[in-house]
């Protein structure tokens, strides 16, 4: 009887296995697929407009050719641009901001944390207006769209300090104390001790603020305000999947995604580790 | 509502025990509402107390005072360059002849026009040099409320820093009587990378805040009580004006709106319906899902573990503009799926996947899936993979079955760690743009709705029709102001109810 | 070289906690101090305070006469160890150690004689090499003590620096602390829970409760001692067994009278009840376990009936109810008991136990303090 029992459980356990394999090869494809499909897309040269295919009928380059005769390359470059600057200054302002909130321990702490936390229940967009018409006085809309992405940007990047603060609490604050009594200043104590244990959340948070951009649209189509050389590669392939223009362009945004997502996949891909680190070290905790 | 003790508790039948913890649930909500208007009641009798207490304070300073303190009330950081401390009274005397060059130079002029706004709007002048009609811009509101409320931060910020020259002032004092010395420049220069380091690297982020998230904020607040729109710009049409609460009667007037279609109530409400059933959606689904899959590929015995969670997380790096996009156009009208339907002959008709409300709605629903899943898979392994073993080993020691150990152990400890996350997650569903506006741009079109402001879809979230209020033909900036606020006070209301009524939001110092 | 002072020091938290009331305390120049008591007493705060990681609400911290409530940590000329060693975990051994003397400009060439001269003394020159993942608890601990001491500090904290080491490492890790002070020679403030720890490394034992000051004492004073009743229980192991009684005074002569016996007050003790002329009245008497005896039934015995019996290896620790159902611990020495009186010790057993009137201590029921002090 027993026996039997052992057995019986030992062939449950390989079916259920089996089962787990073929949903998970299940959602790998349906997972993938879009991305394979876009790929293949971008090589189809016998027309521009949707089909109900996949595989192209005739193979190409033209698509990439358009793309490099169109606006495409500025658009890139301008979000190269955003997203290599806020990499570096949103990852000064965030680390900042949460380092202080974790380890110092000063009288407007708390209200200053409960103040953001009720900041952050106003839906962003309404600031929008404003934050055009400011820069639109400062002269950074429309083709300097690009310095005025990077200002707002960075300047209210601040309030996004939750998941690295969550990693820098778990780092003992004995360390802090010992690094103290042994004679470091606070600045000491955050370069040599802090710091070199915070990999993971710093390269976390530079790749976050880098791919960040990428899919910035919303502000970023609002200050360019219909100036092409303003344009970052969302607001730029949005305009190509409109109705007017899809026809004609359809093939080319395939291609552009493909331009724009292989670099930061296998960017991202080669960080991998420390990204699933920050998720899983600092964002549940928050 | 009878209370239990916990013998009594434990003798209640389960439909006893849910019906009593359904009813405390509830009953605790207007406890914490309660006691959230109590903390605020608290925090103004705080406040009240505390300005009679300095300004007492700033009085027997004055009276206490030497010279130089007194005449510190009049030239800041008098007192310090008086007693030696350079750096901090050159600070605070640079801080003051700037700030009353700029209230001579715009910021009194500012302020005396914010009660009306500007009074003179542009207007045709005849130019007798040349014989025409031309246009003469005067007044802008805009600019008014805007340097309004810089002026506003700017003169709080004054008194402020004159207060902390007050006190500064009657501490030097102290500490000389004391026999002790004051601090050095050079002292203050050190505790900025040490003692005060803290304000060193929030002063940063913290302006940056300041001016690009609090002021815009407080502006647009502000906006929510003038009639602030396409056609009263403030400046190049028609000035605009304070038209106090009348905006949130037209919000909330069960009138029908212009254009004959429904009351803006109505719409507002519809909206919020949806924006909350989609929150609740995209969040549940997401979370359950997305431990499922990470269950699956965390399970003893399945191979190429590693495999499995690259491909999705994957998909995280791609921008999502670019699979939002895509996928969006695979299903519509004339997109991949429906051509290929055809194509094979499954389907005669294309399926209405955007044109139709429930089509659209559960079709948004399904992506977000796919779009959520690989980040709540990541996040959930990790704390499954915390979840101490013994635990399991004991529980199947105690018998317990698969199923079993995952609603007795799994699931209780992922929703307690997972809390305050899920309740972020609701409410950035709420105010999630990207995933609506780039799926659908809210189509349907939602023609009963659409009578009120801008064209509302069935798909619109509150956030993306206060996006197309403000982007629209008439641009009601003001409506979308009290949109916005709306949005708000529900965010807020949802995120002070669960705070108050979960007991698993923990101390924060708990981590540490 | 230094001493430390402390003035009715407070330290009240932000939600309006006292976590130390009023401390006042004078430790000498190389003086070795024991703060011990339970949990959330309010030892490690002050400690915290006296290093410069708390700030001080209320009251003065001296070192060597200088005020240093608004002195950094770095500034006070301590050296600490921390409970769970607080190594950097990104620097090898030798880099841990070299810390502070770098951040003070040290050349290189002293940093190297003063590490290597520590570890040596520590036993880890092997393993400067190492980053303190790689080493085990005891080896972690002597690292951080390595770290302190290179410091060449007027005062030594250390907070239950044992506290994460098994018993063994434990008790071998205290032997060396106290040749670590012999070579120091400096002042010492130690912080632990454990009573054993503070008996036997303290010259003098602090004894905190909720924050206020139990009793300072040499181990000798405190044990012999205690002034209250919470040092009498918290000091010694088992704790000490105490019976709500009366005191009689019969002439000059006077009895306690726990469950019918009637045991007279004997010795220093009943000279110093004398001298304080105490009155007859209810008690709170204290015996400690291996003060009580095994005897026979009779006028100076209290029957009680034998619960468990627990075999220590030297001794038996016996614990029994006494009629009125409370518990007493009597310890009794292996090697006074033969063969046929251990068999005889079962539960349910019935025993007679005494004690002598010199062993006994005399607390107030409603103040808890010691009638003789």
């Amino acid at each position: 009887m027993n026996q039997k029992r052992h057995m019986g459980l030992k062939a449950l356990n390989r079916a259920s296995n089996t089962a787990i394999y073929i949903l998970l090869i299940i959602i790998s494809v349906v997972w993938l697929i879009p991305f394979v499909f876009i790929l293949l897309q971008s090589f189809r040269v016998e027309s521009t407009y949707q089909v109900g295919y996949v595989i192209p009928h005739q193979w190409g380059w033209q698509n990439y050719i358009n793309l490099w005769n169109s606006d495409f390359k500025r658009w890139y470059l301008n979000t190269f641009i955003i997203a290599l600057a806020s990499a570096v200054l949103v990852t000064v302002i965030q680390l900042c901001m949460s380092y202080t909130l974790s380890r110092f321990r000063f009288k407007l702490r708390g209200p200053l944390m409960r103040f953001m936390l009720i900041l952050g229940m106003f839906p962003g967009m309404l600031t929008m207006i404003i934050l055009y018409r400011v820069l639109s006085d400062l002269g950074l809309t429309q083709a300097n769209a690009v310095p005025g992405l990077i200002l707002v940007g960075v300047a209210s990047s601040g309030m996004g300090y939750y998941v690295s603060k969550g990693f820098f609490d778990t780092i003992p604050k004995s360390l802090d104390e010992a690094a103290r009594v042994d004679g470091a200043t606070r600045f000491q104590v955050l370069y040599k001790i802090i710091l070199p244990l915070s990999k993971p959340i710093v390269i976390y948070t530079i790749l976050t603020a880098f791919m960040g951009p990428w899919g910035d649209y919303v502000f970023a189509r609002y200050v360019a305000m219909g100036t092409s050389a303003g344009y970052n590669v969302a607001v730029g392939m949005y305009s190509w999947l409109t109705n007017d223009q899809i026809a004609r362009m359809y093939t080319t945004f395939c291609a552009g995604g493909v331009i724009v997502a292989v670099p930061v996949t296998i960017l991202f891909l080669c960080l991998q580790k420390y990204y699933v680190e920050g998720v899983t070290g600092g964002a549940v905790k928050g | 509502m009878k209370q239990y003790s916990d013998l009594e508790y434990l003798r209640l039948s389960k439909g006893q025990k849910f019906t009593y913890k359904l009813t405390s649930f509830f009953t605790a909500i207007p406890r914490g509402i309660g006691h959230f208007f109590a903390n605020i009641g608290l925090y103004i009798k705080k406040g009240v107390t505390g300005v009679g207490s300095e300004l007492k304070d700033i009085g027997s300073t004055f009276v206490n005072g030497d010279w130089k303190t007194k005449t510190s009330f009049v030239v800041m950081g008098f007192g310090n360059l008086a007693r030696g401390q350079i750096l901090r009274g050159l600070l605070f005397l640079f801080f003051e002849v700037v700030f009353i060059a700029y209230m001579i130079f715009g910021g009194a002029h500012w302020m005396s026009m914010v009660p009306s706004l500007g009074k003179v709007g542009p207007s045709n002048e005849y130019d007798p040099v040349l014989d025409i009609y031309t246009t003469v811009y005067n007044d802008n509101s805009f600019k008014i409320l805007l340097y309004g409320v810089l002026t506003i931060f700017f003169i709080v910020a004054f008194i402020y820093t004159w207060r902390v020259n007050v006190r500064q002032n009657k501490i030097m004092e102290q500490i000389l009587r004391s026999g002790k010395k004051l601090k050095a420049d050079k002292d203050d220069l050190r505790s900025m990378v040490d003692e005060n380091f803290h304000a060193t690297l929030l002063a940063l982020p913290m302006t940056g805040i300041l001016v690009f998230t609090v002021m815009p904020i407080v502006f647009m607040i502000l906006v929510a009580f003038t009639n602030y729109d396409g056609s009263h710009n403030g400046y190049s049409n028609n000035l605009f004006t304070w038209v106090g609460l009348d905006n949130f009667n037209t919000l909330f007037s069960w009138t029908g709106g212009a254009g004959g279609g429904q009351s803006y109530s109505a719409t507002f409400g519809e909206i919020l319906a949806w924006t909350l059933i989609w929150a609740f959606l995209a969040t549940f689904t997401n979370y359950f899902l997305g431990m499922f899959v990470a269950m699956m590929i965390n399970k003893k015995g399945i191979h190429l573990k590693k495999v499995w969670r690259t491909v999705l997380v994957m998909t995280i790096a791609i921008p999502q503009f670019i699979s939002l996009l895509y996928v969006s156009k695979m299903f519509a009208r004339n997109g991949l799926i429906n051509l290929s339907l055809m194509d094979l002959g499954w389907i005669k008709q294309p399926l209405p996947f955007w044109e139709d409300a429930t089509w659209a709605r559960v079709t948004v629903v399904l992506i977000n899936i796919w779009i959520g899943i690989p980040h709540l898979m990541l996040i959930t392994t990790g704390i499954l993979m915390n979840i101490p073993a013994d635990l399991y080993e004991s529980a199947r020691i105690d018998g317990a079955n698969a199923w079993q150990q995952y609603r007795k152990i799994t699931l209780p400890y992922m929703l307690f760690i997972t809390g305050p996350y899920l309740l972020t997650s609701f409410t950035g569903n709420m105010n999630n743009f990207n995933v609506i506006y780039l799926l659908t741009g809210g189509a349907p079109t939602n023609p009963a709705a659409s009578g009120a402001a801008g064209s509302v879809g069935y798909t619109d979230l509150l956030i993306t029709w206060l996006f197309k209020i403000t982007t629209g033909a008439d641009s009601q900036y003001y409506l979308a102001s009290v949109v916005g606020i709306m949005v708000f006070v529900v965010v807020a209301f949802i995120s002070l109810v669960v705070y108050n009524v979960l007991p698993s939001i923990k101390n924060e110092e708990d981590y540490q | 070289m230094a001493s430390v002072k402390l003035t009715k020091v407070k330290k009240i938290y932000d939600n309006n906690v006292v976590a130390v009331h009023d401390f006042d305390l004078d430790i000498h120049d190389k003086e070795f101090v024991v703060f011990v008591g339970p949990s959330g007493c309010g030892k490690s705060t002050t400690l915290r305070m006296i290093a410069g990681l708390e700030d001080i609400s209320e009251g003065t911290v001296e070192i060597d006469g200088e005020v240093v409530n608004d002195l950094q940590p770095k500034d006070r000329g301590i050296a600490m160890v921390f409970q769970n060693y607080a190594l950097y975990p990104h620097m090898t051994v030798y880099d841990n150690i070299a810390f502070s003397l770098r951040l003070n400009k040290v050349p290189e060439d002293v940093v190297y004689e003063k590490v290597t001269k520590a570890a040596g003394v520590l036993g880890i020159t092997e393993y400067l090499m190492r980053k303190p993942r790689a080493l085990s608890g005891g080896q972690r601990q002597r690292v951080a003590i390595g770290r302190a001491m290179v410091r060449d500090s007027k005062v030594f904290l250390m907070d239950e620096p044992l506290s994460n080491l098994d018993a063994k490492l434990r008790n071998q890790m205290r032997a060396e602390i106290i040749l670590l002070r012999q070579k120091l020679d400096t002042t010492f403030i130690y912080v632990t829970h454990d009573q054993t720890e503070a008996m036997t490394l303290g010259d003098r034992i602090v004894i905190m409760k909720d924050g206020y000051i139990m009793q300072v004492g040499t181990p000798t004073e405190v044990f012999e001692m205690p002034e209250n009743l919470f040092v009498a229980e918290f000091i010694g192991a088992p704790k000490m067994n105490i019976v709500k009684t009366n005191l009689v005074k019969e002439g000059s002569q006077y009895f306690v009278t726990p469950f019918g016996a009637k045991i007279p007050v004997t010795g220093e003790k009943g000279k110093l009840l004398a001298e304080k002329n105490v009155q007859s009245q209810e008690i709170l008497l204290g015996v400690r376990p291996e003060h009580m005896v095994l005897g026979s039934e009779g006028q100076t015995s209290i029957p009680c009936k034998l619960v468990v019996n627990e075999m220590m290896g030297s001794e038996f620790h016996l614990h029994a109810d006494t009629a009125d159902g409370s518990r007493l611990i009597v310890r009794v020495p292996t090697i006074d008991l033969d063969k046929e009186g251990r068999s005889a010790l079962v539960g349910g057993h019935d025993l007679h136990v005494t004690f002598e009137g010199k062993a006994m201590h005399f607390f107030d029921p409603s103040t808890e303090k010691n009638l003789l002090v």
